[in-house]
């Protein structure tokens, strides 16, 4: 089974160092002066001791698979990578777009691999950017033989001469390509901090402000310079992922799979290929695209998988129409069933476990939670809900009003204070992200607290997950896979819309001082007593018999019935006739 | 435990619409033959109703169906075990309609496949104790509660493998049945003796293992047995003795228990505390009962008044009227999570409890 966290970390590779080429916009020049790095002179001395790191950092790109082993070197490094934004001050400069090119150019150290895994990711894009410098001064002191360079710098050379054939080809790249050799040797430097502590280099890189809007990892989020290819309704969902204004795995894979289903319509197979194959690597451009805004869900990764599937299965003969017509509607279905109906169908079974004098517990904010709490409530059952919020996303301010408007009794608090309101609770309900397949639950950051504390009350954890949202990794702690959110979000601690800045207002003057968002958390399995799905109530530990053995692909609910016993009767009635086709 | 079970007030044994009292029939069937537990008898009575269906349709013998089984769920106070066996049959039933669409053509076969059925339950008993005989060492001393049909069979079984042990009985008040399974033990030549349900923690010690029946097993594996079970559980975990749940794959059931008190059985009435407000309350009737000894041997299969069984003057004596109030205020049953539970001997292999989820996803899925 290809593993998601590999594949993504092979096309990272890829789409950063296609960027690095392409997509640099023309404020470059600015930044790189205002560093005071522009002149060729630092730039050899730099490359040179940059060679010294390399062979320490490129350990580190074949470890980097195995994401778990980077942890030696992955720290220091961790902490590194997300140093070169930290040295950025928010931009005061007016205008999103040019936010965003000075975004992009000074966050080529610290791309999304690092938002996407805080060790490996930082190193990988050192080494990767090392050795594209390498590549500058190899061109200029003379050409190093392709065996001593790693299959990173081999790659990257590569893409240097993929992107000079474009260049030559293009007039507009050509100016741009100037820029990212000049910026490339500020990425460096945090890396030699890591190798051969030079702090003093790391002293002169002077403070630039920028843009506090995106998420301050994230890069290619720059409309006016993302490949031609890409649809604009993507453009406008990677936008919306890096703002964070779609948020939540529901709401984020149904943003993504309506934007594909644009994307399919306007599609036109070009004339050497079949729909088949091009679609999955002009989805892919897409997709790659989208990763740079905000790292993907396991919830889009598995939709995603689907429609690539899909897609794989349409024949040769079918016209462009049929077959795109045929797609919107395996993507209509995959929504309705997956996710639609099975949060109807969760909802139904989660509300056999809400009595009348119910106290009920829920942290931030998850869409089947939420439904199931107003489905409660419509029904007439009597009971309370505690909403536990944390900072700095603050989601369950949302969730809150939504229920007080529909009248239920809520109290909130934040999540400091959940050992002190567990005393009346009788019963957690949580969301999910993501469920590995060793029954490990990973959902918003801070939610293995409240589970944890709960199970030590002897209070039920009830999780509600749609099966499409299990995967087969296998995670054992929350550091070795995670997302980083902005860190300058922790500066503001205002609870309100005005922000108001803490004591933390500083930081980036401190070079001892990073402030670390992470957005995930994992929650072993014995903290958690039943989850829900669409098929009924199981245990934490038959969560990967259920990924195995049903077979998703062909396992269609066309409408919501009433009941397990009529679901399981259509089901039955399904399997035979599949079974009788089958054969 | 399964037989004292029975001792409830007949409430709607009346009500069913046809002719066909299904209650009475399935209380026929519990009667005549000792060894016949709950939820066969359940399918015994769905299929006695299946032959006297006058249902044109299959939609309306479904419906009959379910309606039946439904009314067998609620005329006994714990349906536990009993809906296992109509879930089971009804799923079966399900199945064999959506393949047989002619009514007469589907009946003959639930008929006969419901007859197969109760045949292989009879046998899936001693493949049990064949699996289970190979967790009782030499020299062991066990621990049982209450009265399981399965479990004395293992310990037979054991006996008759020339296997020398000791066995330690819980009473197991109200039903004291505990009582019943020490004197089956002793007729086939184990050592047996009965402890009071309070001095579990005392012998703790002494004890190698620990085998318990079940009413039912539930989707996570934890089980639904006597009230006593859960205790037995956590005491043996905290010495770190094993506790092994014998169980046959028909009782199997699609309940999920978050805690003691999201079981069916389980009703806000139970356990409740009095009103000492009224001034009509005698005082004597919170008092315990002052004869422990007098041991209610609850005769299950006799259909019950809720009287105590025949003792009148010890009634008056011991003011057994009130001791009948505070046990009809207890529960009967409880569930013991899975983590308690080291492994189930079912008829489909040795399981461990994520293990029963598994098989049960397998089944319907």
């Amino acid at each position: 089974m290809d593993h998601e966290g590999q594949s993504m970390s092979a096309s990272y590779e890829d789409q950063w160092l296609l960027g690095s080429s392409e997509s640099k916009p023309k404020g470059v020049d600015n930044l790189s002066r205002s560093r005071g790095l522009s002149d060729p002179g630092n730039k050899e001395k730099k490359t040179v001791i940059n060679s010294a790191s390399i062979a320490t950092s490129s350990k580190a790109i074949k470890r980097i698979s195995g994401g778990i082993g980077a942890g030696g070197v992955g720290p220091s490094s961790g902490g590194v990578g997300s140093s070169p934004s930290s040295r950025v001050k928010p931009s005061t400069e007016g205008g999103l777009g040019k936010d965003k090119k000075q975004l992009t150019e000074t966050i080529s150290a610290s791309p999304p691999k690092s938002s996407k895994r805080q060790s490996p990711g930082g190193n990988a894009l050192f080494v990767q950017t090392a050795a594209t410098t390498m590549m500058t001064s190899a061109n200029s002191t003379g050409k190093k033989s392709m065996k001593e360079m790693t299959k990173a710098e081999r790659r990257a050379l590569q893409e240097r001469q993929r992107a000079e054939k474009a260049a030559r080809s293009s007039p507009n790249t050509a100016a741009s390509k100037k820029a990212p050799q000049t910026n490339e040797n500020v990425t460096p430097t945090p890396s030699e901090k890591a190798g051969s502590n030079t702090s003093g280099q790391f002293e002169t890189i002077p403070v630039t402000k920028k843009s506090n809007v995106s998420g301050g990892i994230s890069k290619g989020t720059n409309t006016a310079s993302a490949p031609k290819e890409i649809h604009p309704a993507v453009l406008v969902l990677g936008l919306q992922f890096a703002e964070y204004k779609i948020c939540g795995a529901n709401a984020r894979c149904i943003a993504t799979l309506t934007a594909f289903k644009k994307v399919i319509q306007d599609y036109k197979t070009p004339n050497n290929t079949t729909l088949s194959r091009h679609l999955q690597t002009h989805l892919s451009a897409q997709i790659n695209y989208l990763k740079n805004a905000r790292p993907m869900s396991v919830s889009m990764g598995n939709a995603i998988r689907h429609i690539k599937w899909e897609i794989s299965t349409i024949g040769y003969d079918s016209s462009d129409n049929e077959a795109k017509e045929l797609l919107c509607k395996k993507i209509d279905d995959f929504i309705r069933d997956r996710i639609t109906v099975s949060d109807q169908m969760i909802v139904e079974h989660g509300l056999q476990k809400i009595q009348d004098g119910d106290v009920i517990l829920t942290y931030a904010r998850s869409s089947v939670v939420q439904e199931l709490l107003l489905k409660a409530h419509a029904k007439g059952i009597k009971f309370r809900v505690i909403v536990i919020d944390s900072r700095p996303r603050l989601e369950g301010k949302k969730l809150l009003k939504c229920l007080t408007e529909a009248g239920i009794n809520c109290t909130y608090a934040f999540l400091h204070a959940v050992g002190f309101v567990l005393r009346d609770v009788s019963k957690v309900f949580l969301g999910a992200h993501a469920f590995m397949s060793n029954g490990t639950l990973y959902s918003r950051v801070g939610t293995a607290l409240v589970a944890m504390m709960a199970k030590d009350n002897h209070i039920p954890v009830i999780v509600c997950c749609e099966t499409y949202k299990f995967t087969d990794r296998v995670q054992l702690d929350s550091f070795v896979m995670n997302e980083q959110g902005n860190p300058n979000e922790l500066v503001n601690i205002s609870t309100s819309i005005t922000s108001k800045p803490g004591q933390l207002a500083g930081w980036l003057q401190q070079p001892d001082l990073k402030l670390l968002n992470l957005m995930y958390d994992l929650t072993p399995s014995q903290y958690i007593t039943t989850v829900i799905t669409e098929i009924g109530m199981i245990p934490c530990t038959s969560v990967p018999v259920v990924s195995l053995r049903q077979d998703f692909k062909r396992v269609q609910v066309s409408a919501v019935l009433q009941g397990t016993y009529d679901f399981f009767v259509f089901i039955n009635k399904l399997k035979r006739t599949k079974g009788a086709s089958s054969t | 435990m399964e037989a004292q079970s029975e001792i409830t007030s007949v409430s709607n044994g009346d009500n069913v619409d046809s002719e066909f009292d299904i209650v009475k029939c399935y209380r026929k069937f519990l009667r005549d033959n000792e060894d016949m537990s709950m939820p066969i008898a359940a399918i015994e009575s769905l299929i006695e109703l299946i032959k006297q269906s006058k249902a044109t349709t299959i939609s309306e013998f479904m419906e009959s169906l379910k309606n039946a089984s439904q009314t067998l769920k609620s005329s006994t106070r714990n349906s536990i075990s009993l809906s296992a066996g109509t879930d089971l049959f009804l799923r079966f039933v399900t199945r064999t309609s959506h393949d047989v669409t002619n009514l007469d053509a589907c009946k003959e076969h639930l008929m006969n496949s419901g007859k197969v059925l109760v045949e292989k339950a009879a046998a899936v008993r001693h493949k049990i104790a064949e699996l289970g005989v190979q967790f009782i060492k030499d020299d062991a001393v066990i621990l049982i509660h209450a009265y399981s049909r399965v479990v004395t069979l293992l310990l037979q079984r054991a006996a008759k493998y020339n296997k020398r042990f000791k066995v330690y009985v819980t009473e197991s008040r109200p039903t004291s049945l505990g009582v019943r399974s020490s004197k089956i033990l002793r007729k086939a030549g184990i050592p047996a003796t009965v402890i009071l349900d309070t001095a579990v923690g005392y012998i703790i010690d002494k004890v190698d293992a620990v085998f318990v029946g079940a009413e039912g097993v539930v989707e996570n594996g934890g089980l639904i047995n006597a009230i006593g079970t859960y205790q037995i559980a956590i005491v043996a975990k905290t010495a770190n003795k094993p506790f092994y749940a014998v169980i046959e794959s028909y009782k199997f059931v699609r309940l999920f228990p978050l805690n003691q008190y999201d079981l069916p059985t389980h009703t806000p009435d139970l356990l409740t505390f009095p009103d000492l407000s009224s001034s009509t309350q005698n005082d004597d009737s919170e008092s315990i009962p002052s004869s422990p000894l007098t041991c209610h041997e609850h005769k299950h299969r006799k259909d019950s008044d809720g009287s105590s069984g025949g003792y009148p003057d010890l009634d008056k004596a011991a003011n057994i009227e009130s001791a009948q109030d505070f046990e009809s205020n207890n529960p009967t049953v409880d569930y013991t999570p899975p983590q308690y539970i080291t492994l189930l001997c079912t008829d489909l292999g040795v399981l461990t409890p994520s293990g029963v989820s598994d098989e049960l996803i397998k089944l319907y899925l």
